[in-house]
């Protein structure tokens, strides 16, 4: 088996906020890779460093030493006017709180994301239909989010997530507020994600129930990667209850990337 | 990696430009109230604006009035008038001296004083005799109504304005009244004539004027010049002031004056301004308000947008285009309101001159406005730290 290549990577990565008597050092010499077609969960307590490590990991903060790498490309040093497109071009987000606009209806919310990304996108409005399809919301289109339950906000924030195609998807407590049948189904949904179109989730969470979609997970501790362990194939096989809506089913058997080996 | 990392184009600008908009119009319109309560704030500060600004030109108008009708090149008069309406009397020496100065080629008295109109119930009101002189051509009573304008060089003949009849207490031709004891015929009747000082203008032949105003048969207060071909009026004003006892202005320049006297020695000007300003004021913060509640209301999405790879300069003119649409919305219910109190006003002889440079000035002064109320919410939106979005 050969080794896969991360898509992307954090290399001894730390992050000071403040100095003298009110240093915090939010992370320290952290390491992570993330790879395509998997799902890692970090886990760890309240302040332990997990939104620090993803906001790093999703070019939305800079370290204070260390290096980030995306594609094997070292960004860290990169001017901030060159981060948002590549930020566009790598990530989608997804949130507790969903963040939709609530004046757009779900096709605009997902069209005005992939829009702003590329204005010279073509065919924005389809795309973002056919990703409201992919997450089970075809007859929810037209619906603002007032008009949605907490789990279809949260497909169209997925939907909206995927708009430009990203390679990594990365959510911060994506389920935390939702009730635990909408939450497995949108785990279900991004387990889908991983697995069928290749793409890396990297989802923080304080819920192991989580840790039955996940392939590896990563345990934050007063800022430091304390662990990374991969979750063991065999005793995940059939223990997704709920299937993800949307993906088409003989899309299920597209082979995923090799089981990766801990960073 | 790299291509999608280089700067925007052109085609790129306005297809974001369109994103934008349809993204800051939902947003603006998705809240009705809110959007209604800016309009509301715009359109007042509009109204104000215009009505204020419109008042004070229409006031200026008046002030000028007679000045701004003639056609004279130069206007002479004593030395030290400060103000049109209460200018220094002089006689017939300085007339003859001004008619024969080099450059002028005609010349013409005029007589401009306060006189007491014998109401029909026996009260007085205080008029402005205008004495013209007769086959005079440089200033006449224009917009006559009513009447013949020619017989107004009879003895003891006069015309006033339409508008000012309620205050005359005259309704029509032939009514007969008098001026300081002075025998006053009408014989005819002009609209939209009306003087600053409220006093109403009562047009007469130079020597019925003097009557009326109880000056000396030698005496008048104006004497008004058309320059000859090819003579420089600004030079010849400045001969005409070297006459002694005598000052001359171009007539722009003695309208200016006229205007300026009223607007800075009596105040008039700062305070309409300053009512002006004020609906400035009441529009910025109104707008300021409702954008930047509406800025903070959807923090968490235009930092969701930054995330995703957005640009500080796109996410800022959703801002400046919600400002721009309420600018545009505010100028349109402004002017309409501008425009019924002009109506309503009218009624009430005054008059709201809304110039075309007038409402030009007040749309850009809008949309400044409405951009600056815009200030604290783009300042809060470029400052928005695209991490936030993970904090809560």
């Amino acid at each position: 088996m050969t080794q896969p290549t991360p898509i992307a990577s954090l290399a001894g990565v730390t992050k000071i906020y403040g100095a003298g008597e009110t240093q915090v050092n939010a992370l320290e010499d952290a390491d992570l890779s993330v790879y395509p077609g998997e799902i890692l969960l970090i886990e760890g307590p309240s302040g332990s460093g997990k939104t620090t490590l993803i906001s790093i990991l999703g070019l939305l903060l800079r370290p204070t030493r260390g290096d980030v790498f995306i594609r094997g490309q070292r960004v860290t040093g990169l001017p901030q006017r060159e981060l948002p497109p590549i930020r566009a071009g790598t990530f989608g987000f997804i949130f507790q709180g969903f963040n939709l606009f609530p004046a757009l209806t779900a096709e605009e919310n997902v069209a005005i994301a992939i829009k702003m990304k590329d204005p010279k996108a073509r065919n924005a409005d389809a795309e973002a239909r056919r990703l409201l399809v992919a997450v089970g919301l075809e007859n929810r289109m037209h619906h603002k989010p007032a008009d949605l339950s907490g789990g279809q906000k949260q497909r169209v924030a997925i939907a909206r997530a995927l708009g430009g195609n990203p390679p990594i998807i990365i959510g911060d407590e994506p389920t935390a507020a939702l009730d635990t049948k909408t939450a497995l189904g949108v785990m279900a949904l991004l387990r889908d994600l991983a697995s069928v179109q290749g793409r890396a989730v990297v989802v923080v969470t304080h819920d192991p129930r989580l840790e039955r979609f996940a392939d590896r997970v990563a345990r934050v501790e007063d800022g430091r990667v304390v662990a990374v362990h991969t979750i063991d194939h065999v005793d995940r096989q059939g223990d997704v209850p709920v299937p993800a809506p949307g993906i088409h089913p003989s899309a299920r058997h597209v082979a995923r990337v090799d089981p990766p080996t801990a960073a | 990696m790299s291509r999608s990392w280089r700067r925007s184009d052109p085609a790129r600008r306005v297809l974001l430009a369109t994103i934008v908009w349809t993204l800051a119009r939902k947003i603006l319109l998705h809240d009705r109230i809110k959007f209604t309560v800016a309009a509301a704030g715009v359109s007042i500060s509009v109204m104000l604006v215009l009505v204020q600004i419109g008042l004070y030109l229409g006031f200026m108008q008046n002030a000028s009035n007679l000045i701004d009708h003639a056609t004279a090149d130069v206007w002479v008069t004593g030395e030290g008038s400060e103000n049109f309406d209460f200018s220094a009397p002089i006689d017939d020496r300085s007339y003859y001296k001004v008619a024969s100065t080099p450059g002028v080629a005609h010349a013409e008295r005029m007589l401009l004083a306060f006189g007491q109109f014998r109401l029909a119930d026996g009260g007085t009101q205080g008029v402005q005799v205008v004495g013209i002189e007769r086959g005079g051509r440089l200033l006449r009573p224009w917009n006559v109504v009513a009447g013949d304008p020619t017989r107004i060089h009879e003895p003891g003949a006069i015309m006033v304005d339409v508008s000012e009849a309620e205050k005359l207490k005259v309704d029509r031709v032939g009514e007969r009244r008098e001026i300081f004891g002075a025998r006053a015929e009408i014989v005819g009747l002009t609209r939209g004539i009306r003087s600053f000082t409220t006093s109403p203008f009562v047009w007469t032949d130079l020597d019925s004027a003097r009557a009326y105003a109880l000056y000396p048969a030698d005496r008048f207060n104006y004497v008004m010049v058309s320059a000859g071909p090819g003579v420089d009026p600004d030079t010849l004003a400045r001969r005409l002031s070297a006459l002694p006892g005598l000052d001359a202005y171009t007539g722009p320049t003695m309208s200016a004056r006229a205007r300026h006297y009223w607007s800075s020695r009596t105040g008039v000007g700062a305070g309409f301004f300053t009512t002006a300003a004020l609906g400035v004021i009441v529009g910025l913060v109104v707008v300021g308000q409702i954008l930047y509640n509406g800025t903070l209301e959807h923090l968490k999405e235009y930092g969701t947008l930054k995330a995703m790879g957005a640009r500080d300069g796109a996410i800022m003119r959703v801002i400046v285009y919600q400002a721009l649409i309420s600018a545009v919305v505010g100028m349109v219910l402004g002017g309409a309101l501008a425009l019924a109190a002009k109506a309503a006003m009218a009624g009430a002889n005054l008059n709201v001159l809304l110039t075309r440079d007038l409402v030009l000035a007040t749309a850009v002064l809008t949309a400044v406005m409405c951009c600056l109320a815009s200030l604290l919410s783009v300042v809060k939106v470029l400052r928005l730290d695209p991490a936030s979005v993970f904090k809560g």
